[in-house]
């Protein structure tokens, strides 16, 4: 790259925003000139900056701010313990194009994904470049990128590059080059979609008066493009994106994108194959999978045939995309031409493959397996960027470069004895952006990734991008996991520019729809325990509240009796540690209160609170691109809540009280939203079975443990059993006298009004089983339902009548309090059996449906 | 020498799996010095069959179980020819000088480079080139490497488990043949001469008849057999099943299920020699 004129700084008066502007000398800054001068195409944007001044610049921040938070837009880091679900990081002032500048780089972007395709469709196909020496054979086969098992696999019209990202900077003199070439998974386009979403919020005067083109035209042909992919004969083919499940860190965009995009998501373990096909598993049995957009690295996507340590594939993967039933996109394998190595072979062959000079350069590049490059890197060690050639099989750290004089030693050794393991670059100074930093605004180095999808015209370029911020000055090094920002990219339009949405589709009728896309069976696994969490630490919080409550230091020895029962569940519940292990603790009133304090807060302890919490926002991640936002700020929140800082002084029990009712309330909201945001699908039915069976299982617990108590009919108790059922209010208006044990257990067993009942969980269950997927078609009930039917038959001939007439201490051998004991015992196996026939999937037989 | 063979393989869960996918590579190669009669395989539970030539141009058959089993039954019965014209030991088919031709093949860069049981370090190749001093003949610097692992790493049955890597075999100085063949292989790539792993049969070995052995590249001639174990080359009692880098490339059976770790394999190979036909 040649130097540009040193940049003189105008000392002449430049009005409002642009005064405090002052970029490096010898870099090419993207809004001024070396003269200072405002480029022409930024003109409406710094107009309207002005006008808006800082103060209201910064308002706009915040409000941007809180879209992303609100929208939920995140961003893991690995190795971070705070890493996950990091907010998104934009600055408010976009990158802009020029109409005449982009169109340069769209051709030398097209051309060069056109290239690039051709290289893999040989390398995995008939490898001439190779035997005629346009490729060393060092290149292809050294790299663990190069997948054997795909070689020969040749996908629809040998298009191994659906998507491909390029990583541009600017040099001084104002070129774009490439820096690096995406093949493998291009991230990031779904978060140049939120940024757009953000910032045409945050700035619309100005986005309205730019004519800035649009993003959704891109997308559309994005879908267009992989339906066209499906090799099935059908009009609806069906496209899931592969995902390797919330820890990664990109899951947001992801999400973003499958929901945008209309395409369900999936992990390795929702997909199957049979008979060379893919399938996925949902409730309703096998379905069908046409396309498969992958999100997960191409060597993991098979553990059969490609890493066998693999956790996120799909074993047999390959052999279906080997018989064409299946499209994969990028192929399997694309990330070979992701290496650096490639760069300085890219003029010659775009040359000897598409008879043209390629437009675009990449970024000076050195490959060490070429004897006149290693030379020439180990001549020029200090002046060049030096990486591995090729992606090492575990992901690390970024590497960090040689400082000392020792390190380049031990760096040139290692060249010189593998050579083709190493590639050198220039090193890259970019050009810069005006960026916010809170107060004003000051040029920051910047670079842009652009996206391109394959359509079955020829390569399309997203008009737009992520433009991606150095956090510091004089930076090098764009990484969003060392916390860069990004910014939206405005490619400007010459005319104004039409309106374009995903959502509806001129011309084309909707059909109507009452059942959404069959849900994966996994995610009705997820919504299941979400559903028996949620309930168990409403449940775990009821009874703490209750024991905390009839707590008193004073008088445990004579209070005991009356809050064993109590205690009792919560040992049972696995709050607690087992008394009978340690009788002493109970009847000491300090390490009792220790112990119940430690069942709330204790993150270790496994039953505890905030354990459950954290089991909560566990199961919320994952079922979070099928339910509403809130759903999920609800659920975060409480973890926050129950999560006390390390320095905060010892919490009294009454601070307790307080906690558990604000985080009753919590839970309250939280089945509030289930209930009135969910549609009635099968994940709200799941979500509501795991709620009903937890709910019925925690009160047969108490109730059994409560007529065990030898004051099993003292008013206290009782209130206690009315307080932890939640039917003290009803009680009393019903009754208007103090608790009568008959009353009480008819109120909490069997009133089909009272929605804490016993019978009132088990009637919800049977309505849900009465329309769950495959109960329907059977002539039998299932296993689950067997299970339920006696359970319900049993409750319903209950008479708690018969505790009336028992003997003191009795009480839990009466019929009543046997056929608690049975249905208690039966719960966990209807669990279990509902688990086994919608879960598992493994009663498919090879015939399964599809 | 015509041999018919039976290669059975039988996996014994302690309890029942589902969703097993295998591939299996037991279909000896059809090639200049042997050819496969027929070949027969069987899988139990039945399943459809399917084979495609993988990138060594390997014979593999893959299946899919997706019923609960609990044992899984792979029977291949081969009857198989073979004719065997391999180099004598003291041939001088093509200098060291040559060498430099072989990393500028496309069928040869594969077969120098460390792969997932081979290591090439500075200790490797300070090996080699010590027990290579003086050669000037590929072929001999091949013979040489060979005959310092038969007369260095002793043949010890159950010293090692498939997965022991080439660097700790030399440590030990002991193994079996797929050690032994590793090593052979590590010690040619590092001093650039191609080497690649065979798995195969062996007639004289009556008790395990599968066996392993190497063969190195030589321009003009082309690839050659090498076995460490027996301090030779290979004639007409071997039978070669596949090729690939090492033995990563040409397990028998792989497979991936979902289920119990719990199981038991039993492995039965019988060569029976045959009348010409």
């Amino acid at each position: 790259m040649t130097q540009a004129a040193p940049a003189g700084k105008a000392d002449r008066e430049i009005p409002g925003t642009l005064a405090q502007y002052s970029p490096e000398d010898g870099c090419f800054d993207e809004w001024v000139t070396a003269d200072a001068e405002p480029r022409p195409h930024y003109a409406r944007l710094i107009h309207e900056l002005d006008r808006l001044g800082p103060e209201e610049l910064h308002r706009r921040e915040e409000t941007g701010r809180r879209i992303i938070h609100e929208q939920g837009i995140t961003y893991n880091v690995y190795g971070d313990p705070k890493g996950m679900e990091r907010p998104w990081r934009l600055d408010p002032i976009p990158l802009l194009i020029g109409s005449e500048e982009w169109r340069g780089i769209e051709g030398a972007l097209r051309q060069r994904a056109t290239l690039i395709n051709a290289i893999l469709a040989d390398c995995y196909g008939a490898q001439d470049l190779i035997r005629s020496g346009w490729l060393p054979p060092a290149l292809v086969f050294g790299q663990a990128d190069f997948l054997r098992a795909a070689h020969s696999a040749r996908p629809p019209g040998d298009t191994h590059l659906h998507f491909y990202a390029a990583d541009l900077a600017r040099s001084p003199d104002g070129r774009w080059w490439v820096v690096s070439d995406r093949t493998q998974i291009p991230t990031g386009a779904g978060y140049a979609l939120a940024n757009r979403l953000v910032t045409s919020r945050i700035l619309p005067e100005a986005f309205r008066d730019c004519q800035v083109q649009r993003l959704a035209g891109f997308f559309r042909e994005v879908q267009a493009s992989l339906a066209a992919l499906g090799s099935r004969r059908t009009d609806n083919p069906r496209v899931v994106l592969l995902t390797p499940g919330p820890y990664n860190e990109t899951y947001f965009e992801q999400a973003y994108l499958a929901r945008y995009l209309g395409y369900a998501m999936v992990e390795g373990q929702d997909l199957t194959v049979r008979d060379d096909r893919v399938f996925l598993k949902t409730l309703s049995g096998l379905e069908p999978v046409d396309v498969i957009l992958r999100r997960v690295d191409d060597d993991f996507c098979d553990p059969l045939e490609l890493r066998n340590d693999s956790m996120l594939g799909v074993p047999g993967l390959m052999e279906a995309v080997r018989a064409g039933s299946v499209t994969v996109a990028n192929a399997l394998g694309s990330g070979l031409l992701q290496s650096a190595a490639f760069m300085s072979f890219l003029p010659g062959l775009c040359r000897h493959l598409l008879g043209e000079d390629l437009r675009m350069p990449s970024v000076a590049s050195w490959w060490c397996g070429q004897k006149s490059a290693e030379t020439y890197v180990l001549e020029h060690l200090e002046d060049l960027f030096i990486k591995p050639a090729f992606r090492p099989h575990r992901r690390g750290p970024e590497p960090s470069q040689p400082a000392s004089a020792a390190d380049y030693e031990v760096l040139r050794r290692r060249i010189s004895f593998q050579p083709h393991l190493w590639v050198a670059q220039e090193r890259v100074r970019l050009s810069t952006a005006p960026a916010w930093t809170g107060k004003g605004i000051s040029p920051r180095p910047v670079g842009l990734r652009v996206y391109v999808i394959a359509t079955p015209s020829g390569y399309r370029v997203m008009p737009g991008g992520l433009s991606r911020l150095v956090p510091e000055p004089g930076g090098r090094f764009i990484s969003m996991q060392r916390g860069g920002a990004s910014k939206d990219t405005w490619v400007l339009s010459d005319a104004p520019v039409d309106e374009v949405s995903l959502l509806h589709r001129a011309g084309a009728a909707v059909e109507l729809r009452r059942v959404g896309n069959n849900l994966p069976s996994r995610m009705a696994d997820n919504f299941f325990w979400l559903g028996r969490y949620s309930e168990r630490a409403d449940a775990t919080a009821r009874l703490l509240r209750s024991t905390l409550l009839r707590f008193n230091p004073e008088s445990t020895g004579s209070a005991l009796p009356l809050i064993t029962p109590l205690l009792d569940t919560l040992e049972m519940q696995g709050q607690l540690p087992l008394a009978a292990e340690h009788p002493e603790r109970r009847l000491n009133p300090e390490s009792l209160e220790a112990e119940l304090l430690g069942a709330i807060f204790n993150p270790r302890q496994a039953g505890s609170l905030r354990a459950i919490a954290d089991q909560l926002e566990r199961l919320g991640m994952l079922v979070r691109d099928r339910t509403s936002n809130d759903l999920w700020r609800v659920v975060s929140q409480l973890n926050d809540k129950l999560t006390l800082p390390a320095d905060s002084p010892p919490l009294l029990a009454g601070d307790a009280i307080g906690l558990l009712s604000q985080t009753l309330l919590h839970l309250a909201s939280f089945h509030g939203l289930a209930r009135e945001n969910m549609t009635r699908a099968q994940g709200w039915r799941f979500l509501d079975l795991g709620q009903r069976i937890e709910r019925a299982a925690y009160l047969g617990t108490f109730l059994d443990a409560a007529l065990h108590s030898p004051e099993a009919d003292n008013p206290s108790v009782l209130e206690a059993v009315l307080e932890v059922a939640d039917s003290a209010i009803t009680y009393r208006s019903r009754y208007n006298l103090l608790p009568e044990m008959a009353a009480v257990y008819d109120l909490v067993l069997l009133d089909d009004t009272n929605p804490r009942s016993l019978l009132f969980q088990l009637l919800q269950m049977e309505k849900h089983f009465a329309r769950l997927p495959r109960e329907r078609d059977g002539a039998l009930p299932s296993p689950a339902h067997r299970i339920l039917i006696r359970i319900l038959s049993e409750a319903r001939l209950m008479d708690p009548r018969d505790l009336h007439r028992a003997a003191a201490g009795a009480w839990h051998a009466t019929t009543t309090g046997e056929t608690l004991r049975r249905i208690r015992a039966d719960l966990p196996r209807l669990s279990d059996a509902l688990s086994a026939s919608y879960f598992a999937h493994s009663a498919i037989s090879r015939a399964g449906s599809g | 020498m015509r041999y018919q063979i039976l290669h059975r393989t039988r996996y014994l869960y302690a309890a029942p799996v589902r969703e097993s996918f295998n591939e299996v590579r037991l279909k000896p190669v059809t090639n200049a010095d042997q050819t496969v009669e027929s070949f027969l395989l069987k899988v139990l539970p039945a399943c459809p069959l399917r084979h495609y030539e993988d990138f060594y141009a390997n014979w593999i058959h893959h299946f899919e179980i997706p019923e609960v089993h609990s044992t899984l039954l792979i029977e291949a019965n081969t009857r198989v020819s073979t004719h065997s014209r391999s180099l004598a030991l003291d041939a001088t088919p093509a200098s060291m000088e040559r060498l430099a031709e072989c990393a500028r093949m496309e069928r040869c860069f594969d077969y120098l480079l460390p792969t997932r049981y081979v290591d090439l370090d500075p200790a490797t190749w300070r090996l080699a080139l010590d027990i290579t001093a003086g050669q000037t003949d590929i072929w001999q610097s091949a013979v040489a490497l060979m005959r310092w692992v038969y007369g260095n790493v002793s043949y010890t049955p159950q010293s090692t488990t498939v997965h022991t890597r080439m660097s700790e075999v030399l440590s030990l100085r002991q193994g079996v043949c797929q050690d032994l063949a590793h090593v052979l292989i590590g010690l040619c790539r590092s001093i650039k001469i191609p080497a690649l792993y065979v798995s195969g049969y062996l007639a004289t070995e009556r008790a395990s008849a599968t066996h392993a052995w190497i063969e190195v590249f030589l321009p003009g001639v082309g690839w050659q057999p090498l076995d460490p174990t027996h301090n030779g080359t290979a004639d007409d009692t071997y039978v070669k099943i596949a090729v690939g880098r090492d033995y990563a490339d040409v397990t028998p059976v792989r497979g991936h299920y979902k289920g119990t770790q719990d199981r038991r394999m039993e492995v039965e190979v019988s060569i029976q020699p045959l009348d010409p036909a």
